[in-house]
């Protein structure tokens, strides 16, 4: 008959034959240790978890989220009454071999780490993007910068309201590829290593340069040389990195090169959108001489239409008369809550039609868009026949 | 700030880890709570007889019946590795460090697909009433040192 008992762990427990049995006890470093924790994940995360994809992100006063390359996941703890008690894998956590005698002949002990009263569990999330949107517009590349690029102390004392990606992916309660998506959506650029968004009016500058040029030269909108318009644009004092990034919010790639450089196609909605963005920004204007001023602007070979407008204008009847303002959905926040609140703010009362363009950019995991209206609005139908109206809840 | 996770153990071969779950607390006899380590909690006995795994966890004079179950989802055992921050609950107490902690990781030690789970009330093994306890909603397990 043994007396002192044979250390043995998880294993042990897992594998135990039929008939056969083993002691659980305390192990000799049992404790609290709170530096030991479970996550409960789904089996589909865990070839990203095991290759080291994974990170948790978040500021100390923010609740941390965990990312994988694409997704990001709220973690929450889930506690229980029970007490499930841990045994670590044989050989796991180093242990002194002395073993305690236990009456009775005892055989194989298998030792109890903690007891664990809970776990984490996560919830997939849309990334905290808003928070993009606010850094990167503390300070929009504008004229100044360019300027500034001269009196290097000025920019560096400027520094300090940059984020490069590394300062974002700090910041940023988003996965790598909701951060990239996030920075296209606010058209950031990256400009000297720092993510910047581009002030608006400075934007203007550079597409009104690009379009006299194309008249002056003879440019086609819809085949744009990539080097002829960047070296353009540089002789007029534009950074070449503004003049590509010009080429990339308003327009994009064509195949088929001319030699070796690309060839670029203005969008006309893009374009279009821009100068009623322009028009409309300081203040709302009557229907028919914003549609006179916008038809003026854009660019000749462009058609302009007034559903191009939808998400970033709202029209409103005062008297006979009809008026249009800037309402854009960039503006707006990206939760769902703030969302709908901003909206009902503008406006108590909104169809269908107005409304949609004001949501399709929502990204709810686990809510689909009937989900979001039933959550945050109160819809009404007269009739069978009429459209119905959504109301705040 | 980021954390980073991390497996150590290498892809596949991340060790398994075992839970037996009991309803209710292990209530120590208070002489051991000081020296716990190394005291046998119960024994636990894999049953043949029926093809479901079934298994009996003897505390003192109590008897306990559950069975192996697979998790749905698998959990991990993440263990935090250098520096010092909590990962979840961000108190208040958290925010007087302003400094990022310098590198705090949390690295994958474990996975654990399968428990022992033991959610029926003990049975007593011997035929004596028990004078002390009646049974509460949460069926308290003691153990009693040989």
């Amino acid at each position: 008959m043994e007396k002192s008992s044979r250390i043995k762990g998880a294993e042990s427990v897992l594998n135990l034959e039929p008939n056969s049995s083993i002691a659980i006890g305390y192990h000799g470093l049992f404790g609290s240790h709170d530096d030991t924790m479970l996550l409960e994940i789904d089996e589909k995360l865990l070839p990203d978890i095991l290759h080291q994809r994974v990170t948790l992100r978040g500021q100390p006063d923010e609740d941390s989220v965990l990312c994988t390359r694409s997704k990001t996941y709220a973690i929450k703890f889930v506690g229980t009454s029970n007490s499930p008690l841990l045994i670590p894998p044989s050989g796991q956590f180093a242990l002194c071999e002395s073993s305690q005698d236990f009456d009775g002949g005892v055989h194989d002990f298998a030792p109890v780490i903690k007891v664990a009263h809970g776990n984490m569990e996560l919830v997939e999330v849309a990334p905290k993007l808003d928070k993009l949107k606010l850094l990167l517009s503390e300070n929009p590349y504008s004229y100044e910068d360019v300027l500034e690029m001269d009196f290097m102390e000025d920019v560096e004392k400027n520094k300090a309201r940059l984020y490069n990606w590394d300062d974002l992916v700090e910041r940023v309660q988003a996965s790598d590829e909701e951060l990239r998506s996030g920075l296209r959506a606010l058209s950031a650029v990256e400009i000297d290593g720092f993510w910047r968004i581009v002030d608006e009016k400075y934007m203007d500058m550079i597409l009104r340069m690009l379009l006299h040029n194309s008249v002056l030269n003879d440019w086609s909108l819809d085949a744009l040389n990539e080097d002829d318009v960047v070296s353009v644009l540089v002789s007029d004092g534009f950074p070449d990195k503004l003049a590509y990034h010009c080429l990339h919010v308003y327009g994009s790639k064509v195949d088929g090169d001319v030699g070796r450089s690309c060839v670029w196609k203005l969008d006309e909605r893009r374009v279009c959108v821009h100068f009623a963005r322009q028009i409309l920004s300081t203040e709302k204007k009557k229907m028919e001489t914003f549609m006179a001023e916008w038809l003026q602007r854009i660019p000749g070979g462009m058609q302009a239409s007034f559903d191009m407008l939808e998400g970033e204008v709202l029209m409103e009847k005062l008297g006979i008369e009809t008026w249009v303002y800037a309402f854009s959905v960039s503006s707006l926040p990206l939760t769902p809550a703030e969302r709908f609140n901003m909206l009902f703010r503008e406006r108590s009362k909104w169809e269908w039609k107005d409304l949609q363009p004001y949501l399709r950019d929502l990204n709810v995991p686990g809510l689909s868009s009937e989900g979001l209206l039933l959550k945050y609005t109160r819809r009404a139908q007269p009739t069978s026949e009429a459209e119905p109206v959504f109301s705040s809840r | 700030m980021q954390i980073r996770v991390k497996c150590s153990c290498g892809a596949e071969k991340c060790p398994e880890w075992a839970v037996v779950e009991l309803q209710g607390t292990v209530e120590l006899n208070a002489s051991f709570q000081t020296h716990l380590q190394n005291l046998q909690i119960g024994q636990l006995c894999r049953l043949s007889s029926t093809s479901q795994e079934s298994y009996t966890f003897t505390v003192g004079y109590h008897e306990l019946t559950g069975s192996k179950v697979t998790l749905k989802k698998p959990l991990l055992v993440l263990k935090k590795v250098k520096g010092f921050m909590d990962v979840d609950q961000n108190d208040d107490n958290n925010k007087k460090d302003d400094l990022p902690s310098s590198k705090v990781e949390l690295d994958v030690i474990g996975i654990i697909r399968h428990k022992i789970l033991f959610k029926t009330r003990p049975k007593a093994l011997i035929s004596k009433p028990q004078p002390l306890v009646k049974e509460r909603t949460r069926a308290a397990v003691h153990t009693v040192p040989n």
